[in-house]
């Protein structure tokens, strides 16, 4: 109610000041932008959301950030990567309304595959809407007081520009910088990606060949077209674009990797031989040890959500069916009911479990967040096709990614088929789908696609939890003695402890004290109306509660003895703290 | 001046006396001592090179020995490992005395083998042995709640009885689940309901309740013990385990020079477990699984093998040794997560002791209790004296127990020998590590300037070149075979060529021809396995 007094007055103000102004700036800002429903149509930053950012751009993006909502906005490196680059981290919330780390915090992030470059703009496209909402909008305003944001738009910087620049196909490099020794010659990374043809994209190269069992399309040459078993071809699928530079008949087979940034977590890791992709021992990779020890440090993290590309999915845990067990049905009803709502306002995103929809993987980032810190988490699996012409056609159909690329990108997507001479194959040629096709949004399909997984992550933090002292009610017991009860409140869907934080005691309890009163016992209430109680025998005044539950509560009673006003405080690492006074 | 030039040389003789002193000690070395060992192990000259890879919470260095000559990194090695469990003091002593030995009277074994041993993985542990308040202690320095209750280790050991040393206490209860052993009542074993059996006494370590939360030492002021926070089977969440594998920083440090010394075919580690007085299990269903429990078979037959070896090499008999690998441990990972041929033994134990009827004792503590005896050590045992305990008053509790340490280390006087058959198990060890040789060169003529070169790669030795687990791991590498011909001159057979392995006594056949005159080298092999080289005229 204040807030939108303020903003009333404030705008009234500001339209006496300006007098000829006529329209409020609520409609029409500077005298140029009427407002789309739901966006930002003057922001303080300005940020197109139809392009890619590389490294320097984000950081100038997020320095402006600061610059412009220095209440709302700190900017922080939590770290290095193995090349030395800065770890950015913002942390968004109304700064005025209480400290960061007493708040109930969502934690987003992007890029822990280098080639899945939207979920930083992703990432940057919720803090961003977030904070040029506040004060705009009641519900963020309210939002950012309640809770705080950390938003890390890449955890992999060095690659997260290499993808760019570098020689690179739609899905490489999945890791880091790092180079190992892929094909076990005791060479490291003597044979990687070459860009023959210069154009930045590594595509494909095909042969002439009378035994070839590949035709172009006569109606559309880019397109190859597989010929009858029993007909005779044109070409020869040669294979991806590149060298063979070490001399063991294998082309492009020694680059930076591989490791697989998303097999290198702390919770139920396992070695390369069981878990492909995975290095020496959970957090091997800079990046990631950066990360946990953010999140180890940020034990308010109630909430977390990674991004990845590609096929519209909303996942949840567990990554491997051994870990079934992990995810028990308390846990999963709260993953359903948000993740429910998000398939309702994300077209073509199906909420999915890993394991069993996806594939089976140990020490998966996700399965940390949650298995290692009782943090309910989502991967989203961003872009679908479903995007294009709202038809399921599948990952990677050519001839609906040709259509897209002849009717809506107006072949901007396809390196046309280009004679090379190849030192090692003799004439080939080359082309294919460019490297920023396929798995990554074409740009006019960027911002829409990252306000609905902006808008599901609101919704996901705005069901970390809400504390309140509800109901104090006092009982005299005569003899100078008074009985209290307080009951405390969780008016959000996430409990203070997932069930697998109270499992394995991951997160110290939360703690209820009562202040200015002589008590004598306390106790937690397990069922009021049949008055059975549970004594803490040591430290009475500052009761440990297990868990608050999602849209439940815990009640707490003392015996005190005299009088005099009392307060009552509650203290929780996930679910904040808020206080009573008498 | 010339004082001074005698004085330096008193000097002199002082430091050689100490030496001398050192290795006639009776007792295990401080930190300081055996930092003073392997500094003077490793003098200029000496085949021996001292890194510290890191230095622990507690400040203490983590030290590797590298002892090699030549092209060290390109020799198969082998791991010697310590201090894997800070109480197990005997340990480090292994490792160091086996340094010791291998460069003053081994050396010439460096010609084939490079050794890389880690004296003490603990080194904050096992200053405890030395400490005023002795007890077996496993963590490092870091800070760690334990028992997960949001206070940093506030029920560690208390020395109630102000002896000393941390033991057990008693306390008599008629629920209590302990009863005294009918051997020897000064033992206290679990009371066995499913036969009826009553206990008289609850047991816990010597300390307090602090936190009244009715534990008694549950949240200790050690901090991670380095033997229970590996990635094998890593007991998530445990006390002293902590919340994910290879948290401290002397564990990273130790692994990742590990995994940048490819050429480590095997470790051998003194700590607890033990799999060469008697091999691991083969487990057919668990060998199969995609987290695998089980050793392969084929690398549980070279277990069996080499713990024939051992025992051959060791005069002490096997018994109570069941102990074949804990939960975070690092002799399994060396195997499970590493792919290297892992062996594991305590050293010692405490041998077969008779009572007075000659009939075996069972119980293990009953068995050290009676050997002890028999060995005329009587400070072996605090007897069981009441103390009013300040968290259970009015309640009989006695303070007592096998004092530490003595379990597992052995009075120093019997370590000479003990380190002397193991440091002769270990060169037993190097003897066996696989050796490619190139056997049955041929070259045939064929026309117009083609020659047809045939070799067989031959593995001479008991071992293979990778273990079965080590073909599936990427932390090995290959057998490499390298032609020096051009790419041009090769009219048949590749110019590098990878092989996943060569088995024990095992060969492969290689076959190229080559175009042109002159002599062609080959070279096979890979860093754990050694390189063999033939030189073909033409």
């Amino acid at each position: 109610m204040k807030i939108k007094n303020w903003i009333y007055t404030t705008a009234l103000g500001a339209a006496m000041c300006l007098g000829a102004t006529q329209v409020s700036e609520a409609q029409v800002a500077d005298g140029r932008y009427f407002r789309a429903a739901g966006t930002p149509h003057n922001p303080k930053v300005q940020v197109s959301w139809n392009r890619y950012h590389t490294n320097k751009a984000l950081l100038e993006i997020m320095r402006d950030m600061v610059a412009k909502h220095p209440n709302l906005v700190k900017l922080e490196s939590i770290g290095k990567s193995y090349e030395g680059n800065d770890i950015w981290v913002l942390t968004v919330t109304d700064f005025k309304a209480g400290k960061a780390e007493d708040k109930p915090a969502m934690w987003i992030d992007g890029n822990i595959h280098s080639n899945e470059i939207q979920g930083t703009e992703f990432t940057l496209y919720t803090a961003w809407y977030l904070m040029e909402m506040y004060g705009e909008l009641d519900f963020i305003t309210e939002l950012l007081k309640d809770k705080t944001f950390y938003f890390a738009p890449t955890i992999n910087p060095d690659a997260h520009d290499y993808f760019m620049t570098g020689p690179n196909t739609g899905s490489s490099p999945r890791s880091g910088m790092m180079v190992f020794d892929n094909d076990g010659d005791g060479e490291f990374g003597e044979d990687p990606m070459d860009d023959l043809d210069g154009d930045g994209s590594i595509t494909q190269m095909i042969r002439k060949s009378p035994y070839g069992n590949l035709i172009k399309d006569p109606m559309d040459p880019r397109k190859l077209i597989r010929v009858g078993i029993d007909e005779k071809g044109e070409y020869e699928m040669i294979g991806q674009e590149g060298l063979d530079r070490d001399g063991d008949g294998r082309v492009n087979d020694d680059g930076i990797g591989y490791y697989d940034p998303n097999r290198d977590w702390g919770w139920n890791w396992q070695p390369d031989y069981v878990q492909s992709g995975a290095l020496r021992y959970p957090f091997t990779v800079p990046e990631n040890r950066a990360v946990m020890e953010f999140i180890m440090k940020h034990p308010n993290i109630a909430a977390a959500q990674s991004y990845h590309n590609y096929g519209g999915m909303i996942l949840r845990g567990p990554g491997a069916e051994e870990d079934l067990g992990t995810y028990n049905a308390t846990d999963v009803r709260i993953y359903d009911a948000i993740a429910k709502k998000g398939e309702e306002f994300m077209p073509g995103y199906r909420y999915l479990v890993v394991y069993k929809d996806l594939y089976s993987v140990f020490g998966g980032q996700l399965d940390w967040f949650y298995g290692g810190r009782g943090i309910f988490t989502y991967s989203n699996e961003l872009m679908t096709s479903y995007l294009y012409f709202h038809e399921n056609a599948g990952r990677g159909n050519q001839d609906e990614q040709m259509k897209v690329d002849k009717y809506l990108t107006f072949g901007d997507a396809f390196v046309d088929w280009k004679e090379y001479d190849h030192p090692q194959f003799g004439k080939v040629e080359i082309g294919g789908f460019k490297k920023n096709f396929g798995r990554l949004h074409p740009g006019f399909l960027l911002e829409q696609d990252a306000h609905r997984n902006a808008a599901f992550s609101i919704l996901h933090a705005y069901h970390t939890p809400k504390l309140s002292v509800t109901e104090v009610n006092e009982k005299d017991l005569g003899g100078g003695l008074k009985e209290i009860t307080a009951t405390i409140y969780n008016e959000r869907l996430i409990p203070t402890h997932s069930s697998q934080d109270l499992k394995y005691k991951i997160e110290r309890p939360d703690y209820v004290t009562i202040s200015g009163a002589k008590v004598v016992a306390g106790f937690t209430v397990e069922n009021e109306d049949f008055n059975r109680v549970t004594e803490q025998k040591v430290s009475p005044e500052k009761l440990s509660v297990a868990n608050i539950p999602g849209m439940g509560t815990v009640k707490v009673r003392w015996i005190v003895s005299g009088g005099g006003n009392y307060s009552i405080t509650v203290d929780s690492a996930k679910g904040g703290k808020t206080s009573w006074k008498k | 001046m010339k004082k001074i030039y005698l004085s330096l040389v008193a000097g002199a003789g002082l430091l050689f006396s100490q030496a001398s002193t050192t290795l006639a000690q009776g007792d295990y070395p401080t930190l300081s001592q055996v930092n003073q060992r392997l500094q003077a192990l490793s003098g200029s000259g000496s085949p021996a090179k001292l890194t510290s890879l890191t230095k622990t919470e507690g400040g203490k260095d983590i030290w590797v020995l590298k002892v090699g000559r030549g092209d060290m990194d390109n020799k198969p090695g082998i791991a010697v490992v310590g201090g894997v469990e800070g109480f197990h003091v005997l340990s480090v002593e292994l490792a160091l005395q086996f340094a010791e030995k291998l460069v003053k009277e081994h050396s010439a074994k460096l010609d084939n083998t490079t050794f890389y041993i880690f004296p003490n993985m603990s080194p904050d542990a096992y200053e405890q042995y030395h400490a005023a308040l002795k007890y077996e202690r496993r963590g490092n320095a870091a800070k760690v709640d334990h028992d997960r209750d949001g206070q940093v280790s506030e029920d560690g050991y208390e020395d109630l009885n102000k002896d000393g040393v941390i033991t057990m206490m008693r306390v008599e209860s008629p629920m209590g689940d302990y009863m005294p052993l009918d051997k020897d009542p000064r033992i206290l074993v679990k009371a066995d309901r499913s036969k009826g059996q009553k206990g008289s006494y609850m047991i816990y370590p010597e300390s307090r309740d602090k936190d009244k939360d009715g534990q008694f030492g549950e949240d200790l002021t050690e901090g991670i013990a380095f033997n229970k926070s590996l990635t094998y089977k890593f007991p998530i969440f445990q006390p002293l385990a902590g919340d994910f594998a290879a948290s401290q920083v002397e564990t990273r440090a130790m692994l990742d020079y590990l995994f940048d010394q490819w050429n480590i075919f095997s470790i051998v580690t003194f700590s607890p477990a033990n799999n060469l007085s008697a091999p691991l299990k083969y487990n057919p269903a668990d060998a199969r699984k995609r987290i695998l429990t089980s050793m392969l078979d084929k690398d549980v037959a070279i277990n069996s093998m080499v713990s024939g070896i051992y025992n051959e090499t060791i005069t002490q008999k096997a018994y109570n040794q069941t102990n074949q690998g804990t939960d975070g441990d690092f002799f399994q990972w060396a195997y499970f997560h590493f792919g290297r041929l892992s062996f594991g033994t305590p050293g010692w134990w405490a041998p077969e002791a008779k009572d007075a009827d000659g009939k075996p004792l069972g119980n293990p503590e009953a068995n050290f209790l009676a050997w002890a005896e028999q060995e005329g050590m009587n400070d072996v045992f605090v007897p069981w004296t009441a103390i009013d305990h300040p968290d259970l008053p009015g309640q009989k509790v006695e303070v007592g127990g096998i004092k530490p340490f003595v379990m597992y280390n052995p009075p120093f006087s019997k370590v000479a020998e003990i380190a002397e058959e193991h440091t002769n198990f270990i060169l037993k060890l190097a003897d066996m590590q696989p050796k490619l040789e190139f056997h049955n060169v041929k070259t045939e003529k064929l026309s117009n300037g083609l020659t047809r070169i045939t070799a067989d790669l031959f593995n001479n030795s008991p071992l293979p070149t990778h273990s079965q687990l080590g073909e599936r791991s990427r932390w090995l590498r290959k057998i490499r075979v390298d032609i020096s011909k051009d790419q041009k001159d090769l009219v048949a057979g590749e110019k590098i060529q990878l092989i996943r392995s060569v088995g024990a006594f095992e060969k492969t056949t290689l076959s190229w021809v080559v175009r042109g005159s002159g002599s062609v080298d080959i070279k096979a092999g890979a860093a754990h396995a050694g390189f063999a080289t033939l030189n073909v005229k033409l």
